[in-house]
């Protein structure tokens, strides 16, 4: 029997908002199935519902015929369901192996078949068509690693509904390559797959029919994907048609000094000789793949990471930054991390708190007592200014959705009112409006005259915001390209750097 | 603050609040009124002060999501050295005071440096300074009880305030000013921050290292205040004092809200937690219970509280997922 999951008028509500209203989605055998939306429209909640995580208020869902919510995520994965968080589930201290059988360990006698184990594990990363050591520790292994392994561990339960949940959000092109090659094995060996992801050249090249939700309705149902064009899918995201943002060519002044400058910089990560010059007022653009080496750059930059030759110029002067801190009050340079939840957010802080922890020793008065009423004015004026949806200031971060905490994360920064802002994958899992309103911002900020290095692996969000173009590959820079914003020609000539190198 | 959001994030004290009170209600009652009377009275109120102030010496470092066993030690060590300076040394009471309490300080300062530098836990550094600082106390002390001292000193203890134990103002006044530091300063922000998210602390300019000193530090001085109440309202010192300090400094904490994990101050819930223990120890006495039963019915209060406010904090934090503001 080929595998099924229906999902008939689900409702769901949190308070204060309906986050699922009767939504409907129809998910068959050998074939994948697009779920796409808007951060907050509904997918999570979907998902947490399908796999028993949340119980739904009203409707119905058929697995294989039977008809029943699952009370728990146990009863899901014996259901054959299988679900590849956005977050990766697995444990640090445990070996690759351990990790794929985790759920459910072969046992003989009660004992853990170690045996039967590894050829579990080593059938589901050779269906994977991916080669590691089964013994290393998943903390030794790279992200995109990780992500596969996350991948093996939903195959080695002979699911046969795989719930994937933005799968290609951190690994290469070369690895999701891998990962569609692996898609389509299962789709032609029966089993039904949701894919969720904010890529929609990548949910092209791999669904077969669509879903659309917009603020908790299904506004499209399980459609086949092929009768619909991008702009159209994106329009029923998001509701009303995006303008096409104009073109603008940014003018920036080279002539003038630039406000920091790398020589030949070397660092204990890597970096042999690193040299490249931001100027006033520029957006600077850094592209690469994911593992090139870039947030590393800036980190070391910043003092995480030792320097081990050339030099750091700021405004002309060589200087030597210790610390994030000397970095953000010595030097007024900040970094906006690309890992919101882990380095971006006090999730037990509230908004307020959050927002003023980079300024606490501009915000005091006598006998270093902070001025709550200053605090709030400077929260308030970045919640107002990035469309931070929120009750009130005194909510908790850890309480607001994923693109808020995002904006949250980068209010910090923003209020530092630094002189250079090293913006590190701002828009990575972030919804279409969310990544739009971010770009018109880093834009906005330049013209204020902050002068930004704007780390992405996104090509159009560098083409669309940066005014010049590094691109580095395995710890080097090897192409630098002056941005015409015509996109045919420039992802061309930043791809062959990429490629070829210099 | 709206008044909303003000017990949005505080239902574990206002819950042990409740419980407090009926709590001291039932004792009332049941006793014919006797815990109303004068004495009794004085004798709850007076040996709340210690384990007020020895409960906030471990939430400051609970909050930078490390823990402090050396508590008892360096109480011990500190009560002593003002101890034997007064008696041995005819030392003045405020000098004598004055020095241990700057070296309860001093001692909570080496753990932060310790800390700093091994880039060890603090359960692992305090666990060696405890032991070290039990080795001290045992040589100032030995076997012996030291009450060589000013009568002035115990008369001090027995001050009353507006009908209250002066020890007992004194620690709540110090919890004030510590509930200050932690909401209303800079430095206390920052020690919060490093102890919710140290990487983020970090990346935000905060150094973590500062905070883990300072949070070590103001430990030791809670230490030295707890050290000179309890010289103050004990007849003499030997070599128990502070024995049992470690393990109750810890329940008033956690039952007060505090996390294990760090990030958060509960000043006031530690406070009311620290009397609701108290009431515990008192229907023990009032009643001369049983020990065992008296315990287990502890046991089972304690788990249930803390059981309590979890399941509330997770369905709060459930009920919060996906929250959105609907247009107006």
């Amino acid at each position: 029997m080929s595998a099924e999951l229906l999902v008939e008028s689900v409702s769901k509500a949190f308070p204060g908002v309906q986050a699922l209203d009767k939504v409907n989605l129809a998910l068959h055998g050998g074939t994948v199935h697009a779920l796409l939306g808007e951060n907050g429209a509904g997918k999570s909640t979907l998902i947490k519902i399908i796999t028993g995580v949340y119980r739904a208020d009203a409707g119905n869902l058929k697995t294989n015929g039977e008809e029943r919510f699952f009370d728990s995520p146990i009863e899901a994965t014996h259901a054959g369901i299988a679900v590849v968080h956005q977050e990766r589930n697995l444990i640090a201290e445990f070996s690759v192996e351990e990790n794929i059988t985790l759920h459910n360990p072969p046992l003989r006698l009660g004992i853990i078949d170690r045996t039967e184990r590894t050829r579990l594990a080593n059938e589901a990363l050779t269906t994977l068509g991916f080669e590691i050591d089964l013994n290393e520790r998943i903390k030794n292994l790279s992200v995109a690693q990780m992500q596969l392994v996350e991948i093996a561990k939903a195959l080695v339960t002979k699911a046969q509904i795989i719930l994937l949940d933005e799968p290609t959000a951190s690994i290469t092109a070369g690895e999701t390559v891998k990962l569609f090659e692996v898609i389509s094995r299962l789709k032609s060996q029966g089993t039904a797959i949701l894919f969720v992801s904010h890529k929609l050249e990548e949910v092209y090249e791999i669904c077969d029919t669509v879903t659309v939700l917009r603020d908790g309705v299904s506004v499209l149902e399980s459609k086949p994907l092929a009768n619909y064009k991008q702009s159209e899918i994106v329009d029923l995201m998001v509701g009303r048609h995006l303008a096409d943002r104009k073109v603008v060519i940014r003018k920036v002044d080279r002539q003038v000094n630039a406000v920091l400058e790398l020589k030949n910089l070397k660092t204990s990560l890597g970096h042999e000789s690193v040299s490249l010059s931001l100027y006033p007022g520029e957006v600077l653009g850094m592209y690469g793949l994911v593992g090139a080496g870039r947030s590393e750059l800036a980190r070391s930059i910043l003092g995480l990471h030792e320097i081990t030759g050339g030099e750091i110029l700021l405004g002309g002067k060589s200087v030597k930054i210790k610390s994030f801190r000397d970095a953000l009050h010595v030097h007024r340079i900040g970094y906006v991390t690309e890992n919101r939840k882990e380095e971006g957010l006090f999730l037990d802080f509230s908004v307020r708190k959050n927002v003023s922890v980079t300024i606490l020793s501009k915000i005091l008065q006598k006998l270093g007592i902070i001025h709550v009423g200053k605090e709030d004015v400077v929260a308030s004026k970045y919640v107002d200014r990035l469309g931070i949806k929120v009750v009130d200031n005194d909510q908790l971060a850890g309480t607001l959705s994923g693109g808020n905490q995002q904006k949250v994360s980068v209010s910090k920064w923003l209020a530092a009112e630094t002189k250079i802002l090293i913006i590190d994958e701002p828009t990575v899992g972030v919804d279409v409006r969310t990544k739009a309103s971010f770009h018109e911002l880093i834009t906005e900020l330049a013209d204020e005259g902050l002068s930004i290095i704007l780390i992405s692996s996104d090509l159009a969000e560098i083409i669309a915001i940066s005014d010049r173009i590094l691109v580095m590959r395995d710890y080097e820079l090897v192409g630098e390209v002056e941005n015409t914003k015509d996109y045919p020609s420039i992802s061309r000539s930043i791809m062959s750097s990429i490629h070829s190198g210099s | 603050m709206t008044f909303k959001s003000f017990f949005r994030n505080r239902m574990t004290e206002l819950s042990l609040t409740i419980i407090f009170i009926v709590g001291f209600l039932a004792l009332v009652s049941t006793s014919q009124g006797v815990l109303l009377s004068r004495a009794s009275l004085q004798g709850f109120l007076t040996y709340l002060a210690v384990p007020i102030v020895i409960g906030m010496a471990q939430m400051v470092v609970l909050c930078i999501g490390q823990m402090n066993l050396a508590v008892g030690a360096m109480g011990g060590v500190s009560t002593a050295i003002m101890a034997t300076q007064m008696a041995d040394h005819k030392v003045s009471i405020p000098v004598a005071l004055l020095v241990g309490f700057l070296g309860a300080t001093a001692m909570g300062a080496i753990n932060g440096a310790l800390v700093v530098l091994t880039q060890l836990n603090g359960f692992i550094i305090t666990l060696g300074t405890m032991t070290i600082l039990l080795g001290v106390q045992y040589r100032l002390v030995r076997t012996f009880t030291i009450d060589k001292y000013p009568t002035s000193l115990p008369d001090f203890g027995k001050k009353n305030i507006v009908g209250f134990p002066l020890i007992l103002v004194i620690a709540i006044a110090t919890s004030v000013v510590l509930s200050m530091y932690f909401s209303r300063t800079g430095s206390g922000r920052r020690v919060l921050a490093t102890g919710g998210n140290a990487l983020a602390a970090r990346l935000s300019g905060v150094s973590n290292s500062r905070s883990v000193f300072i949070a070590h530090t103001l430990s030791g001085a809670l230490v030295g205040v707890a050290a000179i109440i309890t010289i103050a309202s004990l007849p003499g010192i030997n070599r128990s004092i502070g024995g049992d300090w470690m393990l109750s400094s810890f329940s008033a904490p956690i039952i007060g809200g505090v996390l294990m994990a760090g990030g958060t101050v509960a000043v006031y819930g530690t406070v009311i937690a620290a009397g609701v223990i108290r009431l515990v120890d008192i229907a023990r006495a009032q009643y001369s219970l049983d020990p065992s039963i008296v315990s287990l019915t502890v046991g089972v209060v304690v788990l249930s509280t803390v059981a309590l406010s979890e399941w509330r904090r997770r369905r709060t934090v459930r009920q919060n997922e996906g929250r959105k503001v609907l247009p107006a």
